[in-house]
């Protein structure tokens, strides 16, 4: 897995590439956990070069949104599709994030 | 013990060895530029002595030759009479005492008409002057045939005669020193006879022999024909000549080298002397006679004092090379000592004895560096065995409890196949391998009344020891919760509310739970987040679109919803986790839904234990020995055909 952050409308666009499982959510729960502490709310998760989610990938996710709803933040999903669109199909979490078709467009759906 | 290759032995040999062979290579030169000085300086001292002898010999011959050419020049000017140069030949013996006699042979008929030969001859017999007259004592081989009186007469000038022994005279070696002498007759000279004076050579002779080269050099005379006058080798006196001893011993250099001497040449030679050892021998002429006069000087007397010091010097050397070994002993040893100490010691610490005591560092050499290494070594090496120890106690004790945690979790799960051997109206098989010792998966099934019987299979997030604690709540909040309330969409919901609440690591668990009625083969099932279960029946396997509902634990208010659908005799629900079908191969491509599809549609379908073996195998053979990332779980239930199962029902009912 890959993570990679950059900063736009006051909103963390936040990059994974790769795998998201049992081995590299740790990195991720840790990263973003550095990065809600660290003040921000808004965030944007782009799925576009992501392979692959597993159950642990899934419990991080929920984890951020948490995390930032206990400081009345919001995330949203962008670029969300192929495998990873049928995990979230079937664990439910299709109806439980904001999601949308492109980056630009999640950040609308923040602001 | 250090073997023949120690340190020390080998310091030993190079050092000795090459000591000695600079040694060597420094007394050799030496010896032989001693010996080379030693010559130089030879050639000019044998040059002086040899000279100095000549000088000396050719004052007497000198001498005498002068006598005669005096008596020579007397009988030219003046007109002497018989009695007058009889008294001239007379004084001329008694004053010089190196004359042994003195004689006028004349020409035939130069002295009278009368007589044909007339030779007065004055000499020393038993200390007087004795008078005789030649041409009486050579009657069978009359005087002016002897080459004494032949050779000047020819030669028309002073001649020395071969020396001979005369035994007339006493048998004493001697040489004549003779001259012609002319009268001027009618303008034009006239040769009218020889004049003689007859030299012993024994006195000569033995002065020569008497000169001592060294301890047994000596100095040697030959004549112009190369006769032996004067040598150490007595009986070769006038009897050999160099030649004859050349031929006698096939010695061609001895043969060129006489040649030389006979030519009157001057040399200086390194020669096996006639006597027999090395030498070197200065030769040179005597000029009057036309004899040479050699020196010889023995080499090895010559070099007795170079060979000496070279001995002495040898001597020292051998003592100091004995005592630099000595040396290089005692340093190799000194410095080996702590070394010796420190390899026992390592020795012990390599067969595994950490705690021998390592030897006192008394020195900054290279050694006691070597030894504080080896200290630094052997405490790091305790610290680390102990650390190592400790870890290992540890992470054994882990083990073994982990151990106990899979057997519980194991026997947490129904494992006894068939679980309800009193209800032949369906068969339920179910396993689960998980991926570490503990697992995040499990499968139950239990009857929540007499006829109806509850079955699931959930997927805890994540796996390991949190994921195993978590699937023990959520199987035994699944079990009671089903148990009172008897109806899938309630129960999973309820059992959601109480595991969101206070979730703060937002671990979840996925379920598909399902209440079957076994007299009916009804239905009834809900799902929260987990992959849909297969359907094998009359129409073939395919997967049930279940509603997706969100996973337990997830949000605390979430509704789920009851789905029906009723099981045909002979018909099976398949339920699995995504261990497999997200179980990788060394390419990473997943087994995947298709995958499972195809190989239920072709599994063996008599038997559920047959058939959940089946797939379980295709998974392994699709991941090809690479590890097993995800716990495999698999539940399957099929409803038999057979009245009986139907007579129990009724009976239930």
């Amino acid at each position: 897995m890959d993570l990679q952050t950059k900063i736009e409308n006051n909103a963390i666009i936040v990059t994974i590439s790769g795998r998201l499982d049992a081995v590299t959510a740790s990195d991720y729960e840790k990263k973003i956990r550095e990065l809600i502490d660290g003040g921000n709310s808004y965030f944007v998760v782009d799925f576009e070069q992501l392979d692959y989610i597993s159950s642990a990938g899934l419990r991080v996710l929920l984890l951020m949104a948490k995390l930032l709803k206990e400081k009345s933040g919001q995330v949203c999903f962008a670029n969300v599709k192929g495998n990873v669109q049928s995990v979230f199909d079937m664990s439910g979490f299709t109806s439980l994030f904001k999601m949308e078709n492109s980056v630009a467009e999640a950040l609308a759906v923040l602001s | 013990m250090p073997g023949k290759n120690s340190i020390v032995i080998r310091l030993v040999l190079v050092i000795t060895f090459s000591s000695a062979v600079i040694f060597a290579v420094t007394l050799g030169y030496n010896y032989y530029q001693s010996r080379v000085i030693l010559q130089n300086e030879l050639e000019s001292n044998a040059r002086n002595l040899a000279m100095s002898l000549v000088n000396r010999v050719e004052t007497q011959l000198t001498a005498v030759t002068k006598v005669t050419e005096g008596l020579a020049r007397s009988m030219e000017i003046s007109e002497l009479t018989e009695q007058q140069f009889h008294s001239l030949l007379r004084a001329t013996v008694e004053k010089n005492p190196e004359i042994y006699g003195s004689f006028f042979a004349f020409e035939p008929y130069a002295f009278s008409a009368k007589s044909r030969l007339y030779a007065p001859y004055y000499y020393r017999e038993k200390g007087k002057i004795a008078f005789d007259r030649l041409e009486n004592s050579y009657i069978d081989y009359p005087y002016p045939y002897w080459d004494w009186y032949q050779i000047p007469r020819e030669l028309g000038k002073l001649e020395w005669s071969e020396p001979y022994f005369d035994e007339g005279a006493g048998n004493i070696l001697m040489s004549t020193c003779s001259m012609p002498f002319y009268k001027e007759i009618d303008g034009k000279k006239q040769l009218q006879g020889i004049v003689g004076a007859d030299v012993s050579l024994d006195a000569l002779t033995e002065y020569i022999s008497s000169v001592k080269i060294l301890r047994t050099g000596y100095a040697a005379l030959l004549t112009r024909n190369g006769t032996i006058l004067a040598h150490p080798l007595k009986d070769a006196i006038m009897n050999e000549t160099f030649f004859s001893i050349a031929e006698e011993r096939q010695d061609p250099f001895l043969r060129e080298l006489g040649r030389k001497m006979i030519r009157g040449e001057t040399g200086f030679v390194h020669y096996k002397s006639l006597v027999g050892f090395t030498s070197w021998m200065y030769y040179t002429p005597i000029p009057s006679t036309g004899w040479t006069l050699a020196v010889l000087f023995p080499e090895s007397e010559l070099l007795e004092n170079v060979r000496k010091l070279s001995m002495t010097m040898a001597a020292m050397g051998f003592g100091g090379i004995l005592l630099l070994t000595l040396a290089v002993i005692y340093i190799a040893r000194t410095i080996i000592k702590p070394l010796q100490l420190l390899t026992a010691a390592t020795d012990e610490i390599a067969s595994g004895n950490f705690e021998v005591m390592l030897p006192a560092v008394r020195s900054n050499d290279e050694v006691g560096v070597l030894t504080h290494d080896f200290q630094a070594m052997q405490a790091s090496l305790k610290e680390y065995i102990k650390n190592l120890t400790e870890t290992t106690a540890a992470k054994e004790r882990i083990q073994s409890e982990l151990k106990v945690a899979t057997n519980i979790q194991a026997s947490l799960l129904p494992r006894i196949f068939p679980p309800f051997p009193d209800h032949p109206e369906f068969e339920i098989y179910a396993s689960m391998v998980p991926a570490k010792e503990v697992g995040g998966d499990f499968y139950d099934f239990f009857f929540i009344d007499e006829k109806n019987l509850c079955f699931l299979i959930a997927d805890v997030s994540d796996k390991g020891v949190p994921a195993a604690l978590y699937m023990m709540v959520a199987k035994t909040l699944l079990k009671t919760e089903g148990q009172r309330l008897g109806e899938p969409a309630k129960m999973l919901a309820s059992v959601n509310r109480i595991l969101a609440a206070d979730n703060d690591t937002c671990m979840f668990t996925t379920v598909f739970c399902a209440i079957l009625d076994v007299t009916t083969g009804e239905v009834r099932f809900a799902n929260a987040g987990h992959n849909p279960p297969l359907i094998i029946d009359s129409h073939g396997a395919r997967y049930l679109t279940p509603k997706s509902g969100l996973m337990l634990g997830a949000m605390t208010e979430t509704v789920f919803t009851t789905e029906r659908l009723t099981l045909e005799q002979e018909g099976t629900l398949f339920l699995y986790t995504d261990g497999v079908t997200e179980a990788k191969n060394p390419e990473d491509a997943l087994y995947g839904e298709e995958r499972l599809l195809k190989a239920l549609q072709t599994a063996p379908q008599g038997d559920l234990a047959n058939m959940i073996h089946y797939i379980s195998s295709e998974v392994v053979h699709h991941a090809g020995g690479a590890p097993q990332s995800d716990d495999i779980t698999m539940l399957a239930i099929k409803m038999k055909t057979n009245n009986v199962s139907m007579e129990v029902a009724g009976k239930g009912a």
